[in-house]
């Protein structure tokens, strides 16, 4: 689930979701301001006419009738009313005149006058600027306008916000649905088009790895579209073409190579052969046997650099089939086994059982006989060779460790390399770097120390058969 | 036993003329693809030699050509190319044969000998091989010299199984590596002398005629007479 495509819809839509919140909020407060100019301005209008009716009528028993009357007539046409409700309420305005001294001078609106009382003489509202009022045990707020008149009384009109309120509200419900709504979209698009992109670039890059272990023929899918991941794909493909003709020029050069020398080396071995044939006297023959010896020899030499050589440069051919390296193994012990004990040296294996891989049996065989022929060449007598094969994870752990000397400290750091050998072998050196070539074409690897006891010990893991299906 | 050598090294051409001709084969000879078809399709041969590195075509084209027109005797490829080519490996399946140059005429003469048996009529499968006074039961995995039974392990007996097999006939370190181990490989050690050598301990006792003998440089040899 954390994957590229989710994680770019996540903070897209974070960014897109604050986004439309601040344009909401915007529109928010620029209706709610409007609503509130609305509902001031007919406040002041009001308690203009209010007050002057008040100045005009005489302050007798019909006063508070004349007044309660024209209170009454206003509230009917009070802004941002909800359409039919306009019978039940009459608890939405009200009408107070203070006297001089702080008295009650009229009151029309519903309940007690008292509440209001106390909150306007508790508040500081200031005559032609509408205020805000909050009345106690009412929990919606009054706008409030007030007017001072002649004789020094005050007549404040308040107006409840509970329509306004009532009005915004049902904005904001919309607004959070409707913002919803975008959001959850926005998130939708967003992930399902970059899951599209993304995918396509997953195919190129599981194409290109794929590319990477088996042939280098194949190319990674490109699409129609000229868009950065088909131009991904274009040049992708462009390094896949130029890696493969530098390959294929590396392969001619050493097919070349082994083909020129290898003809003479026929040529001559078959001479050679011939002429032992002929050759009647031991004293005769001995050149010539020692000449035919000499001659395999290089030949060996000349496979084994060709293959170091090729595998450094990760361009070594295999060609692949199962092998049970346990049973391999055995094999190769029981080849090696006699020469051993000639030597005085023991060999025991440790294994778990069948252990398939799938890997280029010519070069494995040859790869194990290396390691065999290494402890053959460079153990001194009455040493013990112990092998043990085991799976860890999805890899093949072959070790190989002896109780002898160890690899000298001088090449220990690169026994791996060409012509590194210690000073008294007599090898050509490519033993191990043979090994380690084969190990990293097979997309494995091979590492060398000395163990514990102080004997050298190389390590070798190739992946197993079923890790490589995939 | 006639033979067709597609080769077009002179050097090598020569030398394996003499040694085939030596061997008991009439040896045709040609330089290239085409010279190749033109004999293949004027005369039959039991078995053909083939280069892959030919100067006009690819020595599997014309392997593949001589089979369309109807050739189908058993082919011994030859190559000095680095790796098995797939193509060879399907030939190898349908009966065909290769070997990587530098090679040892023992070991030519020994895979042609097979292909050209693989080919031939199959005659029944012997249960007892004798040579001279060494016996070997197939059945019940047991060699006899001279009334004696010989203490083999199984796999000495396979070994001294394959070299009666060739009596008479000298098997190289690499044919034994891959007829008795299943591996073409090539030690730089005497990993098979050392296997010979204890063999030979336990064949040719004291006071017996040796049988088992050493040609150095080349191999070894069973003695059949």
């Amino acid at each position: 689930m954390h994957s590229a495509a989710w994680r770019i819809s996540v903070w897209g839509t974070l960014a897109y979701a604050c986004g439309t919140m601040l344009v909401f909020l915007f529109l928010h407060q620029f209706v709610a301001a409007d609503i509130q100019r609305r509902s001031d301005a007919w406040l002041s209008g009001e308690v203009e006419v209010l007050a002057d009716v008040a100045e005009r009528t005489p302050k007798n028993a019909l006063y508070g009738r004349v007044v309660g009357e024209i209170a009454e007539l206003a509230s009917k046409e009070v802004p941002n009313k909800v359409r039919g409700e306009s019978t039940a309420s009459d608890d939405s305005v009200f009408v107070l005149q203070i006297g001089a001294p702080g008295a009650l001078q009229l009151w029309v609106g519903a309940g007690n006058a008292e509440p209001y009382l106390r909150a306007i003489q508790k508040s500081s509202i200031v005559p032609e600027r509408p205020t805000d009022l909050r009345v106690e045990g009412i929990s919606i707020p009054f706008r409030v306008a007030s007017v001072r008149i002649d004789d020094g009384s005050h007549i404040y009109l308040g107006l409840s916000e509970r329509d306004e309120m009532r009005v915004l509200n049902n904005l904001q419900l919309r607004f959070i649905l409707v913002w919803l709504l975008l959001v959850l979209l926005g998130f939708a698009i967003v992930f399902y088009t970059t899951r599209r992109m993304l995918r396509h670039v997953r195919e190129i890059s599981e194409a290109a790895s794929r590319i990477g272990h088996s042939d280098l023929k194949a190319r990674v899918p490109t699409s129609a579209r000229n868009d950065e991941v088909g131009q991904l794909a274009g040049t992708l493909n462009t390094m896949l073409d130029r890696i493969e003709s530098s390959m294929h020029q590396l392969h001619t050069i050493t097919d070349s190579l082994a083909h020129d020398l290898r003809s003479p080396l026929t040529a001559i071995r078959g001479k050679l052969e011939m002429s032992l044939s002929a050759a009647t006297h031991g004293e005769q023959a001995e050149p010539i046997v020692s000449a035919i010896e000499e001659l395999d020899r290089l030949n060996e030499f000349l496979n084994v650099s060709l293959d170091v050589a090729e595998a450094k440069a990760d361009a070594l051919r295999l060609s692949r089939s199962s092998i049970d390296l346990d049973e391999l193994l055995h094999v190769m012990i029981d080849l090696y086994e006699p020469s051993m004990s000639e030597r005085g040296l023991t060999i025991r294996l440790h294994s778990a059982g069948a252990l398939v891989i799938d890997a280029d049996s010519a070069l494995i065989h040859r790869m194990i006989a290396n390691l065999f022929d290494n402890e053959l060449k460079h153990l001194p007598s009455a040493c013990t060779v112990t092998l043990h094969l085991q799976t860890q994870d999805d890899t093949a752990l072959l070790s190989l460790e002896d109780d002898g000397p160890g690899f000298a400290p001088e090449v220990s750091a690169h026994v791996f390399e060409r012509r590194v050998k210690g000073k008294e072998s007599h090898g050509h050196g490519l033993g191990l770097a043979f090994v380690d070539a084969v190990v990293r074409a097979h997309g494995g690897v091979a590492t060398a120390s000395n163990g514990p006891n102080g004997g050298a010990r190389i390590t070798l893991s190739l992946p197993l058969a079923t890790a490589r299906v995939m | 036993m006639r033979l067709l050598l597609v080769e077009d090294e002179r050097d090598i051409q020569t030398f394996l003329r003499r040694s085939l001709e030596e061997a008991g084969y009439q040896v045709d000879v040609a330089s290239d693809g085409k010279t190749a078809e033109r004999l293949a399709h004027d005369a039959t041969y039991d078995v053909l030699i083939v280069d892959l590195g030919l100067p006009d075509m690819d020595g599997i084209s014309l392997i593949l050509r001589l089979r369309r027109i109807g050739i189908d005797a058993p082919v011994l490829i030859l190559s000095a190319r680095r790796s098995v080519d797939d193509r060879v490996r399907g030939l190898e399946q349908g009966g065909d044969d290769y070997l990587t140059k530098p090679f040892a005429l023992a070991e030519l003469l020994a895979r042609l000998r097979n292909l050209v048996k693989r080919n031939g009529p199959a005659g029944s499968e012997a249960t007892k091989l004798r040579v001279l006074d060494l016996e070997l039961d197939l059945l019940r995995r047991e060699a006899i010299r001279s009334g004696e039974l010989l203490q083999l392990t199984p796999q000495e007996f396979v070994l001294l199984e394959y070299l009666c097999r060739n009596a008479g006939r000298v098997v190289t370190r690499s044919m034994i590596l891959d007829k008795v181990w299943g591996m073409r490989i090539q030690p730089d050690t005497n990993v098979v002398d050392v296997h010979i050598y204890r063999l030979r301990g336990k064949v040719d006792g004291k006071g017996q005629q040796p049988m088992i003998r050493t040609l150095r440089g080349v191999g070894y040899v069973l003695k059949d007479r």
